[in-house]
């Protein structure tokens, strides 16, 4: 299994790097030939996301724009581009990892200048459409950070740690999803199940009533919306270890949502492909619990209700449970977070719900 | 005519009426506008005799430690011809006197400029007006004037005579005047006059003792104007009238030797004879008398005076209708009217000359580029005979002489020779010079008339490298005089503020500068200062169509400095970025040389 796993970590960075050389390539060529290079960029304009239901999440279609160097207005991010996909390869091949702002700087040192760190990221997602690699894949990272905790071990490939195991039940706050991480193979566990929680309280409390343990699982901390290094996480431990994902959430309106960006992907995303679970189930707090739990709940904000008419809007919750749970959201105007059943005392979330929603989810 | 109706008031009091108009309202305002009609007259001396001139103009504070406004000594030297010493006293010391009324471009007109100058310095300071003059450059005549302001009489408080060094005029006055404020002003009058005269050397010294120095730039003049009638096209009723009145007056001039003719004619001793004597002698020899002593015999008879007062006699209408005559009495100083005797003999043959010139020769002898077949078939577009005498037209009949005159589309263009435009080339040069613009182009208009009055517009246009102006500059220039005050008035301004200068690519605050000239014999100025000139429609058109003639030139220009620009602005981007790109390709494709980009950044430079 060990094996296995490392092979792919390298295959990853293989495939980015023989990517690079091959754009490289190409504009070289053109130079050489008195001919002036271009990029083609995957559009990422709203007509051009379109929902892939094979896939189950968002993709691009199939337009795209030509970025020209022989074009005096396009010839800034041109360079910039290009400059970007040499600091990739540098990055990759030196197996270095860099936050989003640290492009922004390095930058400066060849003479490309980006206005603002805004300008930088967007290239960044260039060159991820480009490449159609998600920028992890070329070591760089964003800084938000969210945490799991679990029966889990790992071997780091970052210099300087290579070859270094890890098992990430031993420290009771949890591991922070980084760039090593991210990077690390999975080399085993004895957990059967992932449980995403929306919220570093309710993380804590499970690392406490050792959730890990009663449940065989292995917690993950999106802190929020997930972060991509998160998904990418979530991922290869569902395809990697075959362990299923269970999510759970406040039981709103972005509670609902959160889960479904980690099941299919977000639109600002659609030009990746290895950053969803479609498998991962969503499991709570829904709306329909928030009566059946009885749970103390606050009233709906018109922001509420707008992002609810909003969402009906999208293919993806147009059937089923995601469908269901916005109507009677709808219809209640109400909503719940997941600390709500504290008024039950603080266990009886673990002790009660969680059992009975671990249980839906395998009958799902 | 206008001299006679001024000479009712004296001058003193002419000069407190029209002070305003005539640009002495304030001491800034007087300090500059002395200036301007003292360096006019001697530029003026200097053009209207092939001379290039040199002009030095000095301004001198009497006390240097006073506050502004203060005493200061004006003083302008030329190295022109002079004033004759016999009409020194007379061109310094009395209003409207002026040896430039004739049909010829100058810059003086009124014949008042340097007169109300030296009256507002005599006004202001109580001091005289010092004038020295040499025709020769061999002696030369120190008058000292003051004017005597009730009689309108020079009264010359000294006078000496000297050996000069060289030929010119020099006039000192002293005059309240405010440096402090009008400085900036005839400083820039001193600039722009030298850039529309390139071929005169003018200097400045100011009262802080700063020298300002302009060299010629050209060192021969442009051609000399002469002197011309006017053209048919646009002379207006009032015009007609007043040639009419002209012509008829010269035939019925007292002048010339008139009173000496009669003497002689009548076999009288002396011209003291009485009314009574000359009357009767006339009546007995009528018929014999000869065609040139008719006049005076006749004149002599109808005002009833003796041949010796004749001279003082100005005939201004005789009235055939009315059997009236009206003239002015020089000895008594006012006008008067006579009533004309049927029964004398001299009846008919005034009611011949009353009736005037026959239209041909009026025509062909009044107006420039009409000759006798032009005359005649202009007679018959205008349905008149061509003998018709041109004083027994009525006042529906001079409106269609008139109106004929302008309609008639068979006149040639006016002639130019009496204006006196800079030319394309010296334009061109004193603009070159001055302004060292990226661009120029300079235009002169074929000639036109407005009111009977041939003008000439020339104008230049320049943008960029020295003009550090943000947005139009414009410099107007009438008869070789800059117009620097009033110019929210003016016509150029109008001209140029309604052009669409987006339309010829020009935008946002463009260093540009405009150079308009207009010439003509009579520039129609707002006011007697000169500072302004009123919108003539025939001038405007002008303008305009010049104006768009140059635009059109900047605007190819633009178009060419544009795209060269643009294609500057990208071979910079290539040669900043393609090294870059290749940098970088170079490191990714995994290779050691860089790929051969220089041909390309070459070709890409040069085709824009
Ligand atoms: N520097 C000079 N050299 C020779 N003649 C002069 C000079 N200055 C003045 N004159 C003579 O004196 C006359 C009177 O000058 P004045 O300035 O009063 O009138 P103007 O120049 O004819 O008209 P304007 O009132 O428009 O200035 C002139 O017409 C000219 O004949
Ligand atoms: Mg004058």
């Amino acid at each position: 299994m060990a094996k296995k796993a490392k092979s792919r970590a390298s295959k990853t960075q293989k495939d980015v790097l023989d990517l690079l050389r091959k754009h490289g390539s190409r504009i070289y060529d053109d130079l050489d030939h008195g001919r002036f290079p271009n990029f083609e960029i995957p559009s990422r304009s709203v007509g051009n996301i379109v929902y892939d239901t094979k896939l189950r999440q968002y993709v691009l279609g199939k337009s795209a724009a030509l970025r020209s160097s022989k074009n005096t207005s396009q010839l800034r991010s041109f360079t910039q581009l290009m400059w970007l996909a040499f600091f990739a390869n540098r990055l990759t091949q030196e197996k270095k990892s860099s936050t989003l702002r640290d492009v922004y700087y390095s930058s400066q040192a060849f003479a490309i200048d980006f206005d603002d760190q805004s300008e930088s990221d967007n290239i960044i997602v260039d060159l991820e459409a480009v490449l159609a690699k998600p920028r992890e894949a070329m070591h760089i990272f964003p800084e938000e950070r969210s945490s799991v905790f679990g029966d889990l071990d790992i071997e780091y490939t970052v210099p300087g740690y290579e070859g270094k195991r890890m098992n990430l039940s031993n420290h009771p706050d949890g591991y922070a999803i980084g760039p090593s991480l991210t990077s690390a193979e999975l080399v085993g566990t004895s957990a059967e199940l992932v449980i995403a929680v929306e919220k570093g309280g309710l993380f804590t409390r499970f690392v406490e009533e050792q959730v890990d343990k009663k449940f065989k699982s292995i917690i993950v901390d999106t802190g929020g919306q997930a972060p991509r290094s998160t998904r990418t996480l979530l991922k290869r431990l569902h395809d990697e270890l075959s362990l299923p994902v269970i999510i759970l959430t406040d039981g709103d309106v972005y509670g609902e949502h959160i889960a479904m960006v980690i099941k299919s992907g977000s639109a600002n995303a659609a030009h990746l492909r290895e950053l969803t679970v479609p498998d991962a189930k969503w499991v709570g707090v829904w709306a329909s619990d928030i009566e059946r739990y009885d749970l103390p709940t606050i009233p709906m904000t018109d922001s509420d209700i707008k992002r609810c008419h909003d969402l009906q809007k999208d293919p993806r919750y147009s059937h089923g449970i995601w469908k269901k749970e916005l109507e009677v959201f709808l219809k209640i105007k109400r909503k719940a977070e997941l600390e709500a059943f504290s008024k039950y005392g603080l266990t009886n979330i673990t002790d009660r719900y969680l059992p009975q929603k671990i249980e839906l989810a395998r009958s799902l | 005519m206008a001299a006679e109706r001024f000479n009712q008031i004296s001058p003193s009091e002419f000069f407190y009426r029209n002070r305003d108009l005539a640009g002495f309202s304030n001491p800034t305002r007087s300090l500059y506008t002395a200036v301007r009609e003292f360096v006019e007259n001697s530029l003026d001396a200097c053009d209207q005799r092939g001379i290039l001139p040199s002009v030095r103009l000095v301004i001198r504070a009497e006390d240097p430690e006073a506050r502004d406004p203060r005493t200061y000594v004006l003083t302008v030297h030329d190295n022109g011809p002079g004033v004759a010493v016999e009409h020194v006293p007379l061109a310094f010391g009395t209003v409207l006197y002026g040896s430039k009324f004739g049909l010829k471009q100058a810059r003086g007109m009124f014949g008042l400029g340097a007169t109300m100058a030296i009256l507002y310095g005599q006004i202001t300071t109580n001091k005289p007006v010092h004038v020295s003059s040499s025709t020769d450059g061999k002696t030369k005549d120190t008058f000292e004037i003051l004017l005597d302001i009730q009689k309108n009489k020079p009264v010359i408080l000294k006078h000496a005579t000297s050996k000069a060094r060289q030929r010119g005029l020099s006039v000192s006055i002293t005059l309240e005047g405010d440096y402090s404020k009008a400085g900036s002003k005839i400083r820039d009058y001193v600039y722009q006059t030298s850039l529309i005269t390139p071929y005169a050397t003018i200097s400045f010294e100011d009262p802080k003792g700063e020298t300002f120095r302009y060299d010629r730039i050209l060192k021969s003049m442009p051609p000399p104007p002469t002197v011309i009638n006017p053209h048919p096209h646009g002379v207006d009723v009032e015009t007609i009238r007043r040639m009419i009145l002209e012509s008829r007056r010269d035939l019925v001039s007292t002048g010339n030797g008139a009173a000496d003719r009669l003497v002689r004619a009548l076999g009288l001793k002396n011209g003291d004879a009485g009314y009574d004597v000359v009357a009767r002698r006339v009546a007995q020899r009528w018929k014999r008398l000869s065609p040139a002593a008719r006049l005076p015999a006749a004149l002599a008879t109808a005002l009833k005076c003796s041949p010796r007062d004749l001279p003082e006699m100005t005939i201004h209408d005789i009235d055939v209708a009315d059997d009236t005559i009206t003239y002015h009495d020089g000895i008594a100083g006012a006008a008067k009217t006579a009533q004309l005797d049927r029964r004398q003999p001299y009846y008919s043959y005034l009611e011949e000359v009353a009736a005037g010139e026959p239209l041909q020769s009026f025509l062909t002898a009044r107006f420039q580029r009409v000759g006798p077949r032009t005359a005649e078939r202009f007679a018959k577009f205008a349905a008149f005979k061509p003998e018709r005498r041109i004083g027994t037209l009525d006042n529906r009949e001079l409106v269609r002489l008139s109106d004929s005159l302008q309609a008639y589309g068979e006149f040639l263009s006016p002639d130019p020779s009496c204006l006196a435009p800079l030319g394309q080339e010296p334009l061109r040069r004193g603009m070159a010079k001055f302004f060292e613009p990226d661009f120029l182009s300079v235009v002169m208009r074929s000639a036109s008339a407005y009111s009977g009055f041939p003008f000439v517009v020339e104008m230049g246009i320049a943008y960029g490298g020295g003009i550090q102006t943000r947005g139009i500059k414009a410099y107007r220039f009438a008869n070789r005089i800059p117009l620097l005050y009033d110019e929210g008035s003016d016509v150029v301004l109008k001209v140029i503020n309604d052009m669409d200068w987006n339309r010829y690519k020009v935008k946002g605050e463009a260093p540009l500068v405009i150079a308009t000239h207009i010439c003509s014999t009579r520039i129609p100025y707002k006011t007697v200062g000169k500072e302004n000139v009123a919108d003539r429609p025939e001038i405007e058109r002008e303008l305009r169509l010049g104006l768009q003639f140059l635009a059109r030139k900047l605007s190819s220009y633009m178009s060419r400095r544009g795209k060269a620009e643009a294609a500057k602005k990208r071979a910079n981007l290539y040669a900043k970025y393609i090294p870059l790109v290749s940098q970088f390709c170079t490191e990714l494709a995994g290779r050691k040389a860089e790929p051969k980009y220089a041909a390309m950044l070459k070709l890409e430079g040069r085709d824009g």
